[in-house]
């Protein structure tokens, strides 16, 4: 029975003053094992200095006594063995046949005790000591306490089977081991030692609070079978994930302060223990987490003390709401990065036909004439079977989003995106969104439009429409666009106002030309562009461009012919108005201001006006159609040469016979008129014969 | 006195012209019949003269005649000089870019042989001269189809195959070397310079397209005992006499000058926007005076009306010699 004035509530350590080791001082047969007396008792080991039992011997001898117990103790060394041997008086055995004190003896080996058989509690505070030996014969031995000594390994333990309590804090102990006889250990305090891994201990079914603080453990596991583990302490350690303590059915007392865990799923089993209610995180990263107070609230229901301190209903609310909100967000950036993905394996996918419709053009170019086969035929249509071999470019994924985006891609050949003042299009296939109805707010918006995988021959084509239908955009990017000739830009002319141009290296040989950049600003010098590829225009570079190219120009207009100049300039006008006429029927207010457009085109700089681009295909088209032309004018002028020279040899040879056909002429009129009267006869004949 | 053949060959021309100047009234009869068909022609035949009637057109008509060729020569010279003045130097890739400038569906071809010329057949990626690119491109465009012919010959004397062997002159058999065995041919570089010279000669003789002078010819190979092929285009393309005999192109002491054009080029330079006015909105407005805008309906005459001479620019040639970058 333990009176009440013994009992202790709270169990804090500094509440131990009046309250005796009960179980120790007993002399009746030690107590069924009850859980619920024991708590009561509360062997808190709460600081690490934990010389419990020694205090308490401590207070018992200040109550009787008012000297230390150690004076009264001999130790004579003995000539036959290295071990001291340890004397007690007689009065003193009888005094304290239960206990023995040797703190602070400068030991440095255990001595041999020899006659106190009888022993329960033994102290070795403070020593030296290296080994546990010479103790093997203390059979009812049941508080060791080795607490601040040199021990390097637990062993001379085997015969100690009453052992309940064993303190084995501040040595120099690399293993647990050597526990296997010790099966009603109770407390077991190893804190302060170098111990690397929980292991052997898994015997102690009555084991009810293990100190394994101030050590080098770097996880918990293999806590299995201490089934009556309430207290257990991990402070100090380099812990970074726990496991197993879900299967401590007694647990109530975590302390894991001052470790290395950072994230709630390294200590998840927790979640899985109903019997936790006391839990310390603090000194870990993860106790500096935003998320880190109501996370854990959330997944530890049970909780009722949190880094010491009580949780209320108000938290607890709070960490619900918090973590409905982290759900929330968690879901909200799924979403995101889903769309992500799904926008990375379309350009991807972009990306690849783009690859193979230029090795095809290569090949085709290799084989053929260049002149009459540069554009490919068809662009490849990548079927399902070709996203197998994507997962290389993929990188890691969720299989669960790798299943749900397969279906998606396979459809996308082109991507369209638009993001705040920016519209990107990505292959061929997005310059037909310029046909969408954009609503003019998002249309004015846009100032940059950028083109990647697209020839840049094929965006020529939707050029006005990109006048008409995003007015304010003022720069244009271009990337993997197949620009090659410096020719092309003239095709850009065509614009109402660029400010800036970036053409990407990548794609783009033309880039690689000295001599881009100037001809962009002399060609497109009406724009008095800002920026090309990020670098601000300087004046300089202005007149660079005229005067490198200045006379190209002079000689473009005023050096062609005038129907020339018509001609070129026509084509140009008629080419503006083909799109115009085209959309004729859908809103005839445009077509006045674009009269007035392509009117003012004509007044643009037409020194250089002239030099227009014609996409390969035109071009081609039309030289097949002259061709036809060609030849009736060939045959025309033959037929017009024959005739010239028939009628130049009819002249000839009428120069060669005439001199004879006169004299002929000649003489034969001569004859006929020799004789006159025969031939006035001959006259007259004529006449009447003629009636 | 013309000879019959060239004089056949002048006659064959006119009718090029005369076919070409057809197709291009067909081609536009919208705009021409507005603009009066004698003054089409009349306007035609000038710029055939002028030589300005290759600008812009397709290839198959840019070297259709030997004047058209020289005539494109001429115009690319006159175009690009301020880039060789310039002082870059471009790759075959950016040479054959300007040509396409002037005439779209310029082959890369005839580039990329000019370019073996100049960098003697090797390293394609190599930079040139604007002179040494243009004196080389001057002798494959005008005589592409001779060099043609020269290659074959070339390589048939390599191989140790001598079509001349039935013509082999014994007058000058003096100066004529012993035919090197096969075994080597191949050890000693190129051919033997007289016996490809006579060759080149006989090759003069029955050649319907333009041959350059066969003295001149003969001259540039006085030099040298053997040469490679590109080592005699190379000639070729170096020697003044055969540039002359071309009328092309300046000599190439004078390739950077031409004053007339300088004086044009400050014209410019002095409307350059920025130096007069910041741009607005509508630049075209600014320009509009000083650029040259279509006539319809006027003679036709090179339009020279008044440009505003800038006090800044007085046409000084240091200023068209510094390098502004």
């Amino acid at each position: 029975m333990i009176p009440g004035k013994y009992r202790s509530v709270s169990g804090r350590a500094a509440n131990n003053v009046n309250c005796g080791l009960h179980l120790v001082i007993q002399t009746s047969p030690l107590p069924e094992k009850n859980k619920v007396r024991f708590k009561k008792v509360e062997f808190k080991l709460n600081k690490d200095t934990s010389s419990f039992p020694g205090r308490l011997l401590q207070h018992d001898l200040e109550r009787n006594y008012s000297s230390r117990q150690g004076d009264h103790i001999n130790l004579v060394s003995s000539s036959l063995s290295s071990f001291p041997i340890l004397q007690r008086s007689s009065e003193e055995k009888i005094l304290y046949s239960d206990r023995l004190s040797l703190e602070r003896q400068k030991l440095t080996v255990c001595p041999i005790i020899n006659g106190e058989d009888h022993l329960r509690l033994l102290n070795f505070q403070h020593n030296f000591i290296t080994r546990i030996q010479n103790i093997s014969n203390l059979q009812k031995l049941i508080s060791l306490d080795l607490y601040d000594n040199q021990i390097e390994e637990i062993s001379g333990l085997s015969t100690l089977r009453c052992l309940r309590v064993l303190l084995l804090g501040k040595n120099r102990i690399k293993k647990i081991s050597n526990l296997e006889n010790l099966k009603s250990l109770d407390v077991l305090d190893l804190h302060g030692n170098q111990i690397t891994k929980i292991e052997n201990i898994n015997h102690l079914c009555e084991l009810r609070v293990l100190n394994l603080a101030r050590n080098f453990l770097s996880h918990v596991d293999n806590l299995n079978g201490l089934d009556s583990l309430t207290e257990l302490n991990l402070r100090h350690n380099q812990i970074t994930f726990v496991r197993d303590v879900d299967n401590l059915p007694c647990l109530q007392h975590l302390f894991l302060s001052f470790n290395n865990i950072s994230s709630f799923d390294s200590v998840s089993c927790l979640a899985d223990s109903s019997s936790l209610s006391d839990i310390t995180f603090d000194g870990n990263p993860i106790a500096q987490e935003s998320w880190y107070k109501h996370t854990v609230l959330q997944n530890m229901m049970q909780l009722r003390q949190l880094d010491m301190k009580r949780i209320t209903e108000e938290e607890r609310r709070m960490a619900s709401v918090l973590a409905k909100k982290e759900e929330e967000k968690k879901r909200e950036s799924h979403k995101q990065s889903l769309l992500k993905e799904k926008k990375r394996l379309t350009i991807n996918n972009v990306a690849r036909q783009w690859d193979l419709q230029q090795q095809r053009v290569a090949n085709i170019a290799t084989n053929e004439d260049r002149k009459d086969s540069d554009s490919p035929q068809d662009p490849c249509q990548i079927d399902g079977s070709t996203l197998s071999a994507f997962p290389e470019e993929t990188g890691p994924l969720d299989s669960g989003l790798n299943n749900a985006l397969q279906g998606l891609s396979v459809v996308d050949t082109y991507l369209v995106e638009v993001d705040g003042d920016t519209l990107s299009l990505y292959g061929s296939g997005a310059l037909e969104s310029l046909d969408r109805n954009w609503s003019v707010q998002t249309a004015g918006m846009i100032t940059t439009v950028s083109f990647t995988f697209i020839e840049f021959d094929e965006i020529v084509q939707v050029l006005p429409k990109l006048k008409i239908k995003f007015p304010n955009s003022l720069h244009l990017k271009f990337k993997e666009t197949n620009l090659v000739m410096l020719q092309q830009f003239n095709a850009l002319a065509q614009l109402r106002r660029i400010d800036q141009l970036t053409i990407d290296p990548q794609g783009n040989p033309v880039v690689n030309f000295t001599l881009w950049k100037y001809y962009v600003l002399f060609r497109l010098s009406h724009f008095s562009m800002q920026k090309i590829n990020g670098t601000e225009v300087t004046q300089n570079d202005m007149i660079m461009a005229e005067r490198l190219f200045g006379i190209l120009a002079h000689v473009a207009s005023s050096e062609l012919p005038q129907y020339r100049l018509i001609s070129i300039l026509g084509d140009a006008r008629k080419k503006q108005f083909r799109y115009l006429l085209e959309s004729k029927g859908k809103k005839p207010g445009i077509i006045n201001e674009e009269n007035n457009d392509s009117k003012r085109l004509v007044g643009e700089n037409t020194n250089r006006a002239t030099l227009n681009y014609t996409t390969r295909d035109f071009y081609n088209e039309k030289l097949e159609e002259i061709k036809e032309k060609k030849k009736f004018c060939k045959t025309y002028i033959e037929d017009l040469v024959k005739e010239a020279t028939e009628i130049n040899m009819k002249n000839e040879a009428l120069q060669k016979l005439w001199p004879q056909m006169f004299i002929e002429l000649v003489r034969d009129a001569v004859i006929e008129i020799r004789n006159k009267n025969s031939y006035m006869k001959l006259c007259l004949q004529q006449i009447t014969d003629q009636k | 006195a013309l000879s019959p053949r060239l004089e056949c060959n002048a006659q064959r021309h006119v009718l090029t012209y005369m076919e070409d100047a057809v197709c291009q009234l067909l081609e536009n009869r919208e705009d021409i019949s507005q603009y009066g068909i004698a003054r089409f022609f009349t306007e035609y035949f000038n710029s055939v003269c002028q030589g300005t009637h290759i600008l812009f057109r397709e290839f198959s008509f840019v070297q259709a005649t030997p004047h058209n060729r020289v005539s494109f020569l001429r115009a690319f010279w006159r175009c690009f000089r301020t880039v060789g003045k310039n002082g870059d130097l471009l790759t075959m890739k950016e040479y054959h870019c300007l040509l396409q400038l002037l005439c779209p569906d310029f082959p890369l071809e005839l580039t990329q042989k000019a370019a073996r010329i100049v960098l003697m057949d090797d390293a394609m990626d190599c930079l040139m001269s604007f002179s040494d690119f243009l004196f080389a491109f001057q002798i494959q465009f005008y005589y592409s189809e001779f060099l043609d012919s020269v290659a074959a010959i070339y390589e048939n004397l390599l191989s140790g195959k001598n079509p001349n062997t039935v013509i082999v002159p014994t007058s000058s058999s003096g100066q004529h070397r012993q035919r090197p065995a096969l075994g080597e041919a191949g050890m000693l570089e190129g051919v033997e310079a007289s016996l490809f010279y006579q060759c080149l000669e006989n090759l003069c003789d029955r050649h319907k397209y333009s041959c350059p002078p066969p003295a001149l010819v003969k001259e540039a190979l006085s030099n040298v005992q053997r040469l490679t092929f590109y080592g005699f285009l190379m000639a070729l393309s170096k020697h003044h006499g055969i540039n002359q005999a071309l009328g092309a192109l300046p000599d190439k002491g004078d390739l950077m000058h031409d004053p007339a054009m300088d004086e044009e080029l400050e014209r410019l330079l002095a409307q350059v926007p920025g130096l007069v006015n910041s741009v607005t909105a509508s630049p075209e407005a600014s320009c509009l005076p000083s650029r040259t805008p279509p006539r319809v309906g006027s003679p036709w005459r090179p339009l020279h009306h008044s440009r505003k001479v800038d006090g800044e620019s007085d046409g000084s040639t240091e200023e068209t010699d510094e390098s502004e970058t």
